[in-house]
């Protein structure tokens, strides 16, 4: 009895020991790791962007170690949508977002949760991104150019959407109200490819990529580009307030997508050519990295070079007019300004 | 009989001294509803949620205040749109329902009673009911195009499935003693069905009724994906495309405030039709 009684405070104190002394080294090491990662943190992002040839530079500049070679550690999150990517950036899971405007992206970013600090794709005129396509129904009926579309039904992936927009444009430019067209939302752009197919609506706005199966298949009948008939900033490139505080990390970025920027352009863009980019010794490497990103194969990565600023500067006169626009339809909240959604510091103006 | 009970009950008493009195066990569990503390519960919820935010503990884009999520349904209600919304949506969903559940019955109770009816119809029901209606989007439009049609027709198709499986296994659950002395009495197979069939699988469909109504309103919101104009679905979706997450809860709370008011309709249904229980 004696002997137990005394041996057991013993181990007892041994043991609690044993498990301080762990206490203490689990301690120690997670201090040393997360310190050794803050070091590491303030050069390190994580980029959301689509799998489509509109991202084309962020894809060329992380194969081609641009951002490596400005010593950043850039992951690159996939997304489906081009909403999801501004939701991200503001619930912090992504630190830069690259992608198309949306009124959703302006209520966020009105919010303060993010702001724009460069200029991605655009619509411009002879490089394909945003097409109006006709069903074949409405097409033998008449429906033949852009014009034509006052009066018809037309689907959009989301109210609010860069193809909502688009259309918002194109009525302003000839003078028919939006409200004379019927815009049915569906909300994805497989849904919208349906209707289309299925002559359930006269016309519907699809980004290139989606639409190339479609007219290869004699599904739909394209009306035109959004490019040519009315240009306009499609994407952008924007960040958390948390991110925009690195700025050393900002300028980096920003620095090696404008030299991805002016490969693309250079290489690719200046030799666009009916809408299509041209395959040889120049191109192909370039094009490579795209399919392999986009997951398309070359001969369809090459109609779908969206055009994007040399420099990555972004329209920002069009910017206000997007906000504008959308404020005069009740999609975007009042009260969200130019101003107070863009960096400054970084965004290069037209 | 009693003679003898009384004498056991004398024989216990004799020997009383050797036993434990024990108090009243066997009380059973009977949880009862009491309106007033749900609704304390809910109240203190609401009023904690709206003190985290006008503390600003929250962002208010990721969970909107109940007082900005009332003050938008307040404008939805003023503008006139929410009573469009509502149409709309309970057309649909009442349409839906409807063509559901009658085809469900019909499908449920041929299962139940035939032979041929259920070898064929439960390995279809298993092989069709797991699909998610939201991935055949693309598919009804091509179909049904983009009218009410596909909307409709995603709504019954969730209710029919739930509805099938819960009348096939009411029926299977009624007393087969009681069919079995029907059939003895040379009761007509339709006066069976009609007379001991339907009222003992009754509680089970009505049970239900209550899935499927919910089912229903869940899959407003996919329904509503197609095209449409006007519904609570499509304002759904709208506001959390457009980011508006104060209209967003606002839709969600009255789609839930739908699904109470159809929860106390059934219950009163139940009340009505199964007062013999």
């Amino acid at each position: 009895m004696k002997f137990t009684s005394i041996e057991k405070p013993a181990s007892r104190l041994k043991s609690r020991m044993k498990a301080f002394e762990l206490f203490f080294l689990t301690l120690v090491l997670t201090l040393t790791i997360s310190v050794s990662a803050r070091a590491d943190d303030a050069l390190k992002a994580r980029v959301g962007v689509l799998k489509l040839s509109s991202s084309a530079p962020v894809f060329i500049a992380q194969d081609k170690g641009y951002f490596r070679d400005a010593g950043l550690d850039i992951d690159l999150k996939f997304f489906d949508a081009a909403q999801p990517i501004a939701v991200a950036t503001t619930s912090g899971d992504v630190d830069i977002g690259v992608t198309a405007f949306t009124a959703g992206l302006y209520n966020l970013a009105g919010k303060g949760t993010l702001k724009v600090i460069g200029g991605m794709s655009r619509a411009k005129a002879g490089y394909p991104l945003i097409g109006y396509f006709a069903s074949n129904k409405a097409y033998a009926n008449g429906l033949k150019t852009p014009k034509d579309l006052a009066g018809k039904r037309v689907a959009v992936t989301q109210i609010g959407s860069s193809f909502h927009y688009s259309l918002g444009l194109l009525a302003d430019r000839d003078g028919f109200r939006l409200s004379d067209i019927r815009v049915v939302p569906l909300q994805s752009l497989s849904n919208v490819a349906a209707a289309l197919k299925g002559e359930t609506v006269d016309a519907a706005l699809l980004p290139v990529s989606a639409a190339r199966k479609l007219m290869d298949d004699g599904g739909a009948k394209l009306l035109g580009w959004v490019g040519d008939e009315t240009p306009w900033q499609v994407g952008a490139v924007f960040a958390s307030p948390r991110t925009l505080e690195k700025k050393a990390l900002v300028t980096k970025f920003l620095a090696a997508i404008a030299r991805a920027d002016r490969e693309y352009h250079d290489v690719i863009l200046a030799a666009v050519a009916g809408g299509k980019a041209p395959i040889n010794d120049k191109t192909r490497p370039l094009l490579e990295i795209i399919a392999k990103y986009t997951n398309l194969p070359l001969e369809q990565v090459v109609g779908n070079c969206a055009y994007i600023d040399p420099e990555g500067r972004l329209d920002v006169k069009n910017v206000a007019h997007q906000i504008a626009w959308l404020q005069g339809e009740g999609f975007v909240d009042k009260g969200v300004t130019v101003d107070a959604i863009i960096a400054k510091d970084f965004v290069k103006p037209d | 009989m009693l003679d003898r009970a009384g004498e056991k009950s004398q024989a216990l008493q004799a020997g009383g001294d050797n036993l434990r009195k024990v108090a009243f066990r066997g009380g059973g569990f009977s949880p009862k509803t009491s309106r007033y503390a749900g609704l304390l519960a809910l109240a203190v919820v609401i009023v904690l949620w709206q003190a985290a935010g006008s503390l600003s503990l929250v962002n208010p884009i990721f969970l909107p205040s109940p007082l900005a999520i009332a003050r938008a349904i307040v404008q939805l209600a003023s503008s006139g749109a929410l009573w469009q919304h509502l149409a709309y949506s309970m057309m649909r969903i009442g349409t839906g329902w409807l063509l559901g559940t009658v085809a469900g019955i019909i499908v449920g109770f041929a299962i139940g009673l035939s032979t041929l009816a259920r070898s064929v119809g439960i390995t279809f029901i298993s092989a069709l009911f797991p699909i998610p209606k939201i991935a055949l989007l693309p598919l009804l439009i091509l179909w049904l195009g983009i009218g009410e049609e596909p909307k409709i027709a995603t709504i019954a198709l969730g209710v029919f499935f739930s509805t099938a499986i819960s009348v096939y296994s009411g029926v299977d659950a009624v007393p087969r003693n009681l069919i079995r002395m029907a059939q003895s009495f040379n009761v007509p197979f339709l006066t069976i069905v009609r007379r001991v069939v339907w009222p003992g699988a009754l509680p089970s469909i009505l049970a239900g009724f209550r899935i499927t109504a919910s089912i229903a309103l869940l899959l407003v919101v996919s329904a509503e994906m197609i095209g449409a104009e006007y519904g609570i679905g499509a304002f759904v979706l709208q506001a959390g495309n457009l980011m508006q997450t104060d209209q967003l809860l606002a839709g969600v709370v009255i789609l839930s405030l739908f699904g109470l008011l159809v929860g106390w309709l059934i219950s009163r249904l139940e009340k009505r039709l199964l007062h013999w229980r």
